[in-house]
């Protein structure tokens, strides 16, 4: 029999090579199984939309900022672009590539993919925000036009994806976004959040954890080169004129907007009681219909019941039934207090 | 086709519409409903009776007060099963061990019977179901109606509503606090209490991790073993003290793994499935106390026990056969032993309780009494036990711990049956009720095999590190 | 205004206990299918006990009946197959664990649809009575709970409320058992077509969604003439249930 020691180093050694192998994503065999899925298809994919992306940004792209913004190797990448250039999906203009129309056809169909796939994982799984970019950008390379089209069906032929950017129809057809970065607004400027850009993740990351919704309503304050502050839902939010930036802003009409009394159910206090003007458009899927069945629908009135021991989750009294949700689920829903309720205890 | 005239019409009036139809014709029958209730429903205020309920809520969901109730009233109503289960216990192994099964034997030989057959009757398949009727019935028929009478008052979701937070850390529902106390009493009982868990990946979390309460089936195994090895240690006043305690611990340690399973299976296996999260909390009903009792005991018991006897009749047999069947001149038993000696020696156990633990799948009720049996007979002790294949139990702890150690028992190997009794694959009878109520392969497997894997792994530390040391 | 009390039917014939007979688990050749449909926890499964003399598990804990049970019982000469389903908010929702209640409502096509509500909550509870007036016709309202109702001073003025829904009410405590006979003669009356129900249609739909819903009810009926509730076959098609979709394919809630 051997020793102990050696059976617990022969353990260890085991374990480290299996977190080694499969740790998520960072995993050795992740990494492999990904470098295989990389064929020239995938690639071809990644550049158009890169292509596509800078040209619905007014820039263009050489193939040097292709090959440094990725990767790959770059004898890949030039190979790859001529075998673009030769089936008519892009072509050369003074060193900068310029997607074809049938190059743009084939983007707009990618993203359409891409989109959609987020659209699903909003509304049907339990995934985290968080997760929805880097999954839909493994399947937007694997659904071809017909599934695509099933997708779309059974999603209601959804026109926006849960960021708020416009989803392409079939025949390539998109609308564009409508409002503009929220830097651009001037103090005092009331709007609404239509667009949450989801790349780069670090400030993807930023914006989470502010916890803004798509659809809010907000009252820009302060705007200057060091930070935008802004209220919305009762909070106040201060946030780097770069992070601002990836929030695009639409301007209300004066009949538009709403009381600056509007909050949300999570910051309802005991013995208040308040009328329900709606649910957040982040509050999707299941959770949403549940909700709404269980009678949290516009114009009901709501109070305050109890709050469990550690604070969260707190039930509520709605049509007189008493429901228990959780402080992360009450954020989606908007309130208008209603003042001078009697103290009824 | 006409009907996909009808479909590609209603795609395209969904597309006009565009998001949000599901609120707007909520809203609408919300609005038409608050109109037909303000017709008809008269109101005189808020009563006392209100008042009563509410006061009450107040309480139990207090900072102060809402976790001392709730480990108040789970520890009375495990307390009053394991001690209100001894006697009846008692007296029905007597019964059912003592008076009949030598009676079945004695009047079958004696009318002709062979030897074998009544061996394989008797000794086999009905001292397995005797078993299991005399160790897991009474405490069922005790816990199950006490569990639900808090049920039927309402108290049972002011609990979840209570530890929901703690659970959430985890990616659990709160409810699972009550599948995972109920788990306590019975794990086949608990999978199918989940499914008050209306949120998807929150129920199969709380199937898979059922396992992790110790339950009925265990205690007396964990309460044995305690006494016998770790209350051994210490001077004769507090050895109760400290096993209570050490079992006290093995169940907390349940715990401790309910919640790292299910962080660990919502952060991976379970990342993309459904999840939501409401709870209605019903008003206080006084509950009909006798019809309770009665539909509880039809309901769960009843059925726990028959799911219970069907599995642990074959596991009986099977048990008698590999003791009295010889292949050359060795018993299965002994050749599966000396097989599993190695292994069972790496993990600081031992090749009679591995070999115990899987024929015994279908009840932790009779792992001891076959662990017993067992090492009477691999290591030939004489003057103790019934015989090839016949499972017994000893009247004093302190005979039972000397069969052991001459089985070679050691305090690690007492420590390590404690904690592989916790943290083993889930009872045939609860693998069978995970399969139905997930009808998915995929997790009855995950959910077999998973707590063996933490068991191996757990035990296998323990013993190094153990050896290491002392 | 009506109080509704218990012996509001003492002396009516309905009080006559002879024609019920309760016939357990016996459901063979029955003439009659009844469901009882509610929200969780409002005494459905008490009123399933009342009526066949079963014991199901009943429990004061939304979720409680998950599979639907079933049992029957005989009044005047007509057997009656009773079928407890799951508990649900609404029949609108996807998930998974309303499936049961919604897919027999629809396609099992009770003969009589016994919808359970608790009276002192009757406003939330009318979310579903209205959804499954949407696709029955032959329906009667059990207001149950009345002694908590009761004893949270609420009065209901259950005409009124017939009359607005469209369909019969009748108040029950059924865990004391006042009201089952009446209810057990209303069920008769209904199934037999001695009593004609006109239940009450959702009114309250933006106008955007009750054109789309006409559109289609027009391509519905063009196709499936005889069809009672394709109106809510459009609603659920504008919501993308995928199971309707494939009933539609399938033409499954024509066939008798
Ligand atoms: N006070 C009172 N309680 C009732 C009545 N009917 C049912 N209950 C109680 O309400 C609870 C829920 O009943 P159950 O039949 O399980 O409801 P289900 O979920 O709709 O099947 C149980 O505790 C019953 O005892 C009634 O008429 N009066
Ligand atoms: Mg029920």
């Amino acid at each position: 029999m051997a020793s102990p020691i050696t059976y617990l180093l022969v353990f260890t050694a085991v374990i480290i090579l299996l977190v080694v192998l499969f740790y998520p994503k960072g995993g050795i065999y992740w990494r492999l199984k990904n470098s295989f899925k990389n064929d020239s298809k995938t690639l071809i994919e990644d550049i158009l939309k890169k292509l596509y992306h800078a040209e619905d940004g007014g820039n263009s792209l050489s193939t040097n900022d292709i090959i440094s913004s990725t990767n790959i190797r770059p004898k890949k990448i030039i190979e790859t672009i001529a075998q673009m250039e030769a089936n008519q999906l892009i072509n050369f203009n003074n060193g900068t590539i310029k997607l074809t129309e049938n190059g743009m056809d084939y983007a707009l169909r990618i993203i359409r993919v891409h989109r959609l796939w987020e659209k699903y994982l909003s509304e049907k799984t339990g995934f985290d925000k968080k997760d929805w970019h880097d999954i839909a950008e493994k399947m937007e390379h694997k659904l071809n036009t017909k599934q695509a089209k099933e997708l779309a069906t059974n999603l209601g032929n959804p026109r926006f994806d849960p960021h708020g950017d416009p989803i392409p129809t079939e025949f390539g057809e998109i609308e564009a976004i409508q409002g503009k970065p929220m830097p651009v607004f001037k103090e005092g400027t009331i709007g609404r959040i239509v667009h949450i850009e989801d790349e780069p993740d670090i400030i993807y990351q930023q914006i989470l954890a502010e916890d803004l919704h798509i659809g809010s309503h907000v009252h820009i304050v302060e705007n200057n080169e060091k930070r935008i502050v802004f209220h919305s839902e009762g909070e106040e939010y201060v946030l780097a004129p770069i992070v601002a930036n990836n929030i695009t802003i639409l301007q209300l009409l004066k009949d538009e907007i709403l009381e600056e009394n509007t909050f949300r159910l999570s910051s309802l206090k005991e013995n208040e009681s308040a009328k329900i003007i709606g649910i957040s458009n982040e509050c999707r899927g299941e959770m949403r219909r549940r909700l709404l069945d269980l009678g949290f629908v516009l114009n009901t009135t709501i109070e305050l019941d109890l709050i469990s021991p550690m604070n969260n989750p707190r039930s509520y009294l709605v049509r007189n039934t008493a429901i228990a949700i959780r402080n992360e689920q009450a954020k989606f829903i908007l309130i208008e207090k209603i003042k001078n309720h009697a103290n009824s205890n | 086709m006409k009907t996909n005239k009808i479909l590609n019409i209603s795609n395209d009036l969904r597309w006009q519409i565009g998001d949000g139809f599901h609120d707007k014709l909520t809203e609408g029958i919300y609005s038409d409903a608050a109109q037909i209730a303000q017709n008809s429903v008269f109101k005189k205020g808020a009563t006392k009776h209100f008042r009563f309920d509410r006061v009450l809520d107040k309480i139990v969901t207090s900072k102060i007060w809402g976790f001392p109730i709730m480990i108040l009233i789970l520890s009375v109503v495990l307390w009053l099963t394991i001690i209100g289960a001894n006697y009846p216990s008692g007296l029905l192994s007597q019964l059912l061990l003592d008076t009949i099964h030598p009676w079945l034997k004695e009047t079958t030989i004696s009318i002709g019977f062979p030897i074998w057959l009544a061996g394989f009757l008797f000794d086999g398949v009905y001292l397995a179901l005797a078993w299991v009727i005399a160790v897991m019935l009474p405490p069922m028929a005790i816990f199950f109606p006490l569990f639900t009478l808090l049920e039927d008052f309402g108290y049972l979701p002011r609990a979840a509503f209570n530890l929901d937070n703690l659970f959430k850390k985890s990616g659990a529902h709160g409810k699972q606090a009550l599948t995972m106390s109920m788990g306590f009493g019975c794990n086949a009982a608990g999978v199918v209490a989940t499914r008050i868990i209306d949120s998807p990946r929150e129920r199969l979390i709380a199937i898979i991790t059922n396992n992790f309460s110790l339950c009925n089936g265990r205690w007396p195994t964990q309460i044995l073993i305690a006494s016998i090895f770790i209350g051994a240690m210490v001077p004769k006043g507090f050895a109760g003290a400290l096993s209570t305690l050490s079992v006290i611990t093995i169940a907390l340690l349940g715990v401790f793994f309910t919640f790292a399973v299910s962080y660990f299976l919502s952060k991976t296996l379970l990342k993309g499935e459904v999840s939501s999260f409401t709870l209605e909390l019903p008003p206080y009903r006084p509950p009909v106390f006798w019809k309770t009792i009665y539909t509880s005991l039809i309901d769960r018991t009843l059925i726990v026990l028959w799911r219970a006897c069907v599995f642990a009749a074959p596991a009986g047999a099977v048990i008698w056969l590999i003791a009295n069947i010889s292949i050359g001149n060795i018993t299965i038993a002994h050749w599966m032993i000396e097989h599993l000696n190695g292994f069972g020696f790496l993990i600081g156990l031992n090749g009679v309780i591995l070999l115990a633990y899987i024929v015994a799948i279908p009840a932790n009720e009779i792992v001891i009494p076959t662990i017993l049996m067992l090492t009477v007979m691999s290591v030939s002790i004489s003057g103790v036990g019934e015989g090839n294949g016949v499972m017994f139990e000893l009247e004093s702890a302190t005979a039972t711990g000397e069969i052991l150690r001459a089985g070679g028992w050691t305090l690690l190997t007492a420590v390590n049956l404690m904690l592989f009794s916790l943290l083993h694959n889930p009872c045939s009878t609860t693998i069978y009720t995970i399969y139905k109520e997930t009808k998915s392969v995929k997790w009855t497997v995950i959910a077999s095999v998973l707590p063996l894997i933490i068991g191996f792994v757990v035990c296998f530390i323990v013993a190094q590190v153990w050896r290491i040391l002392v | 205004m009506q109080t509704v009390t218990k012996s509001a039917c003492d002396s009516c014939e309905y009080s006559n206990t002879s024609g019920l007979k309760k016939l357990g688990i016996n459901t063979d050749d029955t003439d009659f299918v009844v469901a009882l449909a509610g929200n969780p926890n409002t005494g459905k499964s008490t009123v399933f006990n009342a009526l066949t003399g079963l014991r199901q598990h009943t429990g004061n804990w939304p979720g409680k009946t998950v599979t639907r049970a079933e049992g029957g019982y005989s009044f005047n000469e007509k057997k009656y197959k009773l079928v407890d389903l799951p508990g649900t908010y609404s029949l609108l929702s996807t998930s998974q664990d309303e499936e049961v209640a919604r897919s027999f409502i629809l396609f099992g096509k009770p003969d009589v649809t016994v919808i359970v509500v608790d009276a002192s909550r009757l406003e939330r509870n009318l979310n579903l009575v209205l959804q499954i007036l949407e696709i029955t016709n032959k329906a009667v309202l059990c207001l149950n709970l009345m002694d908590e109702a009761k004893r949270m001073e609420i009065e209901i003025d259950d005409r009124t409320l017939a009359r607005d829904l469209g369909i019969p009410v009748i108040p029950t405590s059924a865990r004391s058992k006042v009201g089952i006979q009446e209810l057990i003669s209303t069920i008769h009356k209904v199934a037999t077509g001695e009593i004609i129900c006109k239940p009450h249609r959702i009114k309250n739909v933006p106008k955007q969604i009750n054109n789309a819903i006409e559109k289609l009810c027009v391509e519905i009926e063009k196709e499936y003439p005889n069809i009672p509730n394709s109106r809510w076959i459009a609603l659920r098609l504008l919501d993308g249930d995928e199971r309707i979709i494939e009933a539609v394919k399938t033409g499954e809630f024509i066939t008798e």
